[in-house]
């Protein structure tokens, strides 16, 4: 059977030299995004993470986290400056031209605009490192990043605006540089919702299906039983709750393997003891992408 | 006995439920309308969300911009429930009198035509801004119009008077700030100094430097955006005014005492930055925050006296269960009022039904919260024991 959703082997998209990690918010878009850029970088790939507007980190600053691995958080006046300066040149002019107060209110105010610099920082970065993952904003926003990069530069016809937002569109499209993965987690509603951010991407990026990774993967066991009791979604006992999250995982990620489509699995890493909690988490989820082959 | 969150219920109007994607904002802004008709309330939930989330676990195919009405399903699955649940002491005041409620999923372009159409006095005007190619592009996707949609939603609604108890849940965003700062965002395109400088003709801008300024944004993104550019920023002259006194009666009825503010979060090691950022941000606002929902919490489940059939997975959830109690000990070294902490539930919220047993848990006293001498009364609606 052929599935009816066009998707990509993870170990393909993986590897592209752009890499953008979609999915809804809580899906752990930042953990996994920074997992597979750290374990990229330890193969002596030049590799930079990127992070959009984070509000916990200082902005437009390009920290060295390991060898070979570097970290920047794009901000959009950073990343806005730098562009004029490529545009209309460094010094007096393009600061004088920044500081007014009408140019300041349009790209704050106008949509698209800030989209369409941030994406052009990163398209632009990409020339300068072998591998870029970036950790996408939650997905409603970062939908609208493609796609009002897509209607907004339309509307810049013949400026350089326009023909930069083209090409970078170009360069997204196209399978042999960009790859696109959605993250989701193995339950009902998250695997829903990932489905429908595919069918948002598709018109986008038509020749470049995504690849699916599904995080934090319940430990199953073999053969257990559907439990009987469902009248209320609340669990009885811890190992009531066990037994229906497990069996509910495997029902919803069996809609899926019926369907054909492909997709990796990520297990749910328990919270390690301070103060390594994150460096262990991301160690253990190396390991699982070395030993499922996905990189 | 009252509980804190009918306590909240009966002295606000309107309540807004804030918080990150995932913490199930949706399904808790539903609960509470469940609870507040069974209070006696004629109630309305409005939801922004995109994903139908609302609808699915009302067990609904969709909800549309015009109310849907489901008070017999409440009160019949209510009485349903009660054929096996004893209401506890909490719930005495549940079902007493008969509430309604409608459930309305607006529909973001739909409305801001109309906000447009509300706003401008000349039918010529409208249908200059309507067919504006940035406007049509700037209702789509401009990351603040649900937000600020929802709000002029909410402020038609409470304006009607048809209801006595509003429940809006945020569109889901990757901060629970974006929803405070939106009307902020939009204020700044009708800011009225700015467009006027867009609309002079070049010949009569005072300043060589606006001129200069105006020459090289034309160099940038061509000729037919100015004039686009131009043209939208002389319809928004015309109705910004209108609208600078719209956002002035929005922001008012914010910072009302008929309006309280509710965060949903759940506990990771994230929550305590996020919850205390908002709360600062909230005092910014002068907007009142009526307290913290923590959910999906897996603290209630028990472990049963045999050995577990899944020792894996029976370990991870007592890993999570710490991570938990540590996060939840953090989180309360400032006293933030908990109004309820949530069960994580073992499926999908699919029915009315279902969303009766959130909606009951929601009177059930917050634990881990204690001890409740280290907040002050003012600060913490919470019921003494």
């Amino acid at each position: 059977m052929v599935s009816l959703v066009q998707s990509t082997d993870l170990s393909f998209v993986l590897r592209r030299n752009l890499l953008f990690v979609h999915g809804k918010g809580g899906v752990g878009k930042t953990v996994v995004s920074q997992t597979i850029a750290t374990a990229l970088s330890r193969q002596n790939l030049k590799t930079l993470w990127i992070t959009l507007e984070d509000p916990t980190c200082p902005m437009g600053e390009l920290r060295l986290l390991s060898p070979s691995l570097w970290h920047l958080n794009c901000g959009f006046l950073p990343a806005f400056e730098e562009y004029l300066t490529l545009k209309i040149g460094g010094g007096p002019m393009s600061r004088f031209f920044l500081q007014n107060k009408l140019i300041r209110y349009l790209a704050k105010a106008a949509p698209g605009i800030h989209e369409l610099i941030l994406l052009g920082k990163i398209w632009f970065e990409r020339l300068h490192y072998s591998h870029l993952v970036i950790d996408l904003p939650s997905t409603g926003y970062s939908l609208a990043m493609f796609q009002s990069t897509q209607n907004f530069s339309q509307l810049f016809q013949g400026g350089p605006l326009n023909q930069d937002a083209q090409a970078m569109l170009t360069t997204f499209k196209d399978p042999q540089t960009t790859g696109h993965l959605i993250l989701a987690l193995p339950e009902e509603m998250p695997l829903k919702e990932a489905l429908e951010l595919h069918g948002y991407l598709t018109p986008l990026f038509p020749d470049n299906p995504p690849a699916f990774l599904v995080n934090r993967v319940f430990p199953t066991e073999e053969n257990h039983p559907k439990p009987i009791l469902w009248t209320t979604p609340l669990a009885t006992s811890m190992e009531d709750y066990i037994h229906k999250r497990i069996w509910l995982e495997d029902q919803n990620l069996k809609i899926w393997k019926d369907q054909n489509l492909k997709f990796g699995k990520l297990d749910f890493i328990p919270p390690q003891v301070k103060p390594n909690h994150s460096s262990g988490i991301l160690e253990v989820l190396i390991q699982q992408l070395h030993d499922r082959a996905y990189l | 006995m009252t509980c804190a969150i009918d306590k909240i219920l009966s002295q606000r109007k309107i309540l807004i439920t804030c918080g990150t994607g995932g913490v199930g904002k949706t399904t808790i802004s539903a609960a509470l309308a469940i609870r507040a008709t069974l209070l006696g309330k004629k109630t309305a939930v409005i939801t922004i969300d995109p994903a139908k989330r609302l609808a699915t676990s009302l067990g609904l195919q969709t909800l549309g911009d015009h109310p849907t009405d489901l008070t017999d399903t409440i009160h019949q699955s209510y009485a349903n429930w009660k054929l096996n649940h004893l209401p506890s002491s909490e719930d005495a005041n549940l079902g007493k009198k008969r509430g309604s409620l409608v459930a309305i999923t607006p529909h973001t372009r739909h409305s801001f035509e109309n906000f447009v159409r509300e706003l401008a006095t000349h039918p010529a005007t409208v249908e200059r801004i309507l067919r504006n190619p940035i406007f049509q592009i700037f209702s789509r996707e401009f990351s603040g119009t649900n937000e600020y949609m929802a709000l002029e939603r909410l402020f038609s609604l409470e304006k009607q008077g048809q209801y006595d108890c509003i429940i809006l849940d945020t569109p889901p965003s990757r901060n629970t700030l974006a929803f405070l700062d939106a009307p902020k965002l939009l204020a700044q395109f009708f800011e009225e100094r700015l467009i006027r400088w867009l609309i002079l003709p070049t010949n009569k801008l005072v300043s060589a430097g606006m001129r200069k300024t105006l020459g090289m944004l034309e160099k940038l993104t061509g000729a037919g955006f100015m004039t686009s550019l131009v043209d939208f920023a002389t319809a928004l002259f015309e109705v910004q005014v209108k609208f600078q006194a719209n956002l002035k009666k929005v922001t008012a009825l914010l910072g009302s005492q008929q309006v309280g503010f509710l965060m949903v979060s759940t506990l990771t090691p994230d929550s305590k930055a996020e919850v205390e950022h908002f709360i600062q941000s909230l005092k910014n606002h002068h907007f009142h925050l009526d307290g913290l929902l923590i959910n999906r919490t897996l603290s209630y489940l028990k472990e049963s006296k045999q050995d577990s059939s899944y020792p894996t997975a029976h370990r991870l959830i007592q890993a999570l269960q710490a991570q938990e109690k540590e996060v939840l000990t953090n989180l309360m070294q400032n006293p933030i009022p908990v109004c309820a902490t949530l069960p994580e539930l073992a499926r999908d919220v699919h029915s009315v039904e279902d969303l009766i047993h959130v909606a009951m848990a929601l009177g059930e006293t917050p634990f881990g919260t204690l001890p409740l001498g280290e907040h002050s009364p003012s600060e913490r609606p919470h019921p003494s024991k």
